[in-house]
């Protein structure tokens, strides 16, 4: 196994010394870093996604390889930027408007990260004008709204409908997800996909890319 | 039958005369305060302020005339205190976000913050760092989180054993007095002691405490059963020892007033699967369920009580290993949830008190017929041969409308064979 073979390994199993060692090193033998990202990061976090799906891994085993993940991916965003690579696709994310619930919506966030997408996390109980603004100024190509409160879906809606007086829901895919999120939910508000969970929303963000 | 042989009968697996209703009798079986003061307003009760019985969530008291109005079947006995770490005493007004007048205890001290979102302090001290946060235009609170570096070197199972300590003598005083008085209404007495919950999420960033230690963070906990499981088996290891010198005491004094003890809602299930797998379950906590469940079955008459959110059919076996008597909210909408399948499956081995209905579309969002259709399915599968209290899929929501609580109070009359109003006690 090469060295750098190692960092899928270190990911996959959540060991984030590991994983920033191993980067580090790869990144100082003169290692293309998006040779990284692709052959080593994005493989691991499907992977790691693959396990959560048919319950291997769980919430603290998708929690660490994420955290993994980021400890390498830290290192390797800023040379990326440097030579102006273009992610899979500009992601905007945030829990909606009056929900401070944000564990779903960071593992979403992560997997998407992993995925080799650019991620613009708004955080928890985001005003629907701040995605708004974040869309404009941003020019992300989906947004992905979270909710785990029952009283809260509406505030998708709201965030919807923002984009649309804003005249910018047709320049983005909206994609929802949350506990009391479901596909017929999605649809009546308008959105353009839904995730049942962390591990779905990246086959799905990257679906929608293509369309 | 009495309410209280009504839901002796129906947690023994027996059927009795009509399928018995909780509505208040713990924090995770409620009404938000906004759908109580609703319902009063239906049922033409006295015009008053709502207590807050939890602030957490923003539960209303269910009153003596509103239990009558809906014919509740149980009585709850309470913390010592609320999430927030202060006593449930002295009421005072409060306004709240959304314009209603409640009694709140004299420690329910909030801010509003320069983003209109309310702030609360633990135990009340404003010197405190706030540990919970309301969204402007919103209703309930969420944990602050207040998680200070961690050392590696330095963790200290101690340090999150802070708020498991011998039962305080002044709430033994309180429950010898609120344990008959609740047995004397007649219904079946719920009670949570609290102390008996391992690694409950919503319990672990510590609400109640002004300056938290250990391991706080959400995520980090999580991590945490996974990365560090010998310090969160000191952590149970200890915690249940306190729990069993504490349930001692505490049934010395409250006895056969209490019928079921709510022990633990460390919510093991999610929407569409689970936060660990059965071994998980069997290794980290069954162990400790097991020795709480155990000595209540030795020295008491108590039912045990657990609830858990979400997904957790393949969790049951384990739980009625484990010795609970009672599985609550039944999230009958999380995958293998199906009503019918649980009752076939485990109807005979534990009681499902919940899924009546609902509470993420349905109840909130459904019409009245819907609601009634759903109530007379569920109560049609989950009560013959007893082994079901009628409740809600967790606590009722802020913004449900009257009409669909109504509705479901109906259904479940009409299911019984009971129209006429007000005669259950």
């Amino acid at each position: 196994m090469s060295e750098l073979s190692k960092l899928y390994e270190a990911i996959l199993t959540g060991d984030s010394k590991a994983a920033v060692a191993i980067t580090k090193e790869a990144l100082a033998a003169g290692t293309d870093p998006l040779e990284i990202v692709n052959t080593q990061m994005v493989p691991a976090m499907d992977e790691a996604g693959r396990r959560f799906e048919c319950e291997e891994y769980f919430v603290p085993e998708l929690l660490l390889a994420a955290r993994a993940m980021k400890g390498a991916l830290e290192l390797i965003r800023p040379l990326l930027a440097e030579r102006g690579t273009e992610p899979a696709g500009r992601v905007v994310i945030g829990t909606v408007k009056g929900d401070l619930h944000d564990i779903g919506k960071n593992l979403v966030s992560s997997m998407l990260e992993g995925g080799g997408f650019e991620v613009i996390d708004l955080g928890a109980d985001v005003a629907p004008e701040r995605f708004v603004e974040a869309v404009r100024e941003r020019n992300p190509d989906l947004v992905c709204l979270s909710a785990l409160l029952t009283v809260t879906m509406p505030s998708m809606k709201t965030t919807i409908d923002a984009l649309k007086d804003a005249g910018l829901r047709d320049r983005v895919r909206v994609l929802v997800g949350g506990a009391p999120v479901t596909e017929q939910w999605a649809r009546e508000i308008g959105a353009d996909g839904y995730g049942p969970n962390a591990a779905a929303a990246v086959p799905l963000a990257r679906k929608l890319i293509m369309k | 039958m009495t309410s209280k042989e009504r839901v002796l009968a129906t947690l023994n697996h027996r059927e009795p005369d009509r399928v018995p209703i909780d509505l208040g009798g713990t924090s995770v079986t409620g009404i938000h305060i906004s759908c109580v003061a609703a319902l009063r307003d239906y049922y033409g009760l006295e015009k008053r302020p709502v207590k807050l019985h939890e602030p957490y969530q923003m539960l209303g008291w269910v009153d003596e005339d509103l239990k009558q109005a809906m014919g509740i079947d149980v009585e709850g006995v309470f913390p010592y205190t609320t999430m927030f770490g202060f006593k449930n005493v002295n009421w005072k007004m409060w306004r709240t976000g959304w314009g209603q007048e409640i009694l709140v205890p004299e420690d329910f001290r909030t801010i509003t913050d320069e983003n209109g979102d309310t702030l609360i302090f633990p135990e009340g001290d404003t010197t405190a760092p706030p540990s919970g946060k309301m969204p402007k235009g919103f209703y309930f609170f969420d944990t602050i989180i207040r998680q200070e570096p961690i050392d590696e070197d330095r963790l200290n199972p101690e340090d999150n054993l802070e708020e498991f300590t011998p039962v305080a003598e002044d709430y033994l005083e309180q429950l010898s007095q609120a344990a008959p008085a609740a047995a004397a209404t007649g219904r079946a007495v719920i009670a949570s002691f609290g102390g008996t919950a391992f690694g409950d999420i919503a319990l672990v960033p510590a609400p109640f405490l002004k300056y938290p230690k250990g391991i706080r963070d959400i995520t980090e906990w999580y991590i945490s059963t996974s990365t560090r499981r010998d310090y969160i088996h000191k952590v149970f290891a200890r915690q249940c020892e306190i729990a069993l010198q504490n349930l001692e005491k505490i049934h010395r004094v409250v006895g056969d007033c209490v019928d079921v003890v709510f022990i633990c809602g460390t919510d093991f299930g999610t929407q569409t699967s689970s936060f660990c797998s059965v071994a998980t379950l069997r290794e980290l906590y069954m162990p400790y369920y097991k020795q709480v469940n155990d000595w209540i079955h030795k020295h008491t008459n108590w039912k045990t009580f657990k609830h858990s959110c979400g997904a957790v059919e393949k969790f049951i076996d384990t739980f009625i290993e484990s010795g609970f008597d009672i599985l609550n909210p039944v999230q009958c909408s999380a995958a293998g949830m199906d009503a019918a399948h649980l009752k076939a499956k485990y109807g005979d081995r534990i009681v499902f008190w919940g899924g009546g209905v609902d509470t993420q579309k349905t109840l909130p969002f459904g019409t009245p017929e819907e609601v009634r259709a759903q109530v007379l399915e569920r109560c049609e599968i989950f009560s013959a041969n007893g082994g079901f209290v009628f409740n809600t899929v967790h606590n009722v929501q802020a913004g449900t409308p009257v009409e669909n609580i109504v509705a479901m109070i109906e259904a479940v009359r009409e299911f019984n064979g009971m129209k006429s109003r007000g005669t259950h006690v």
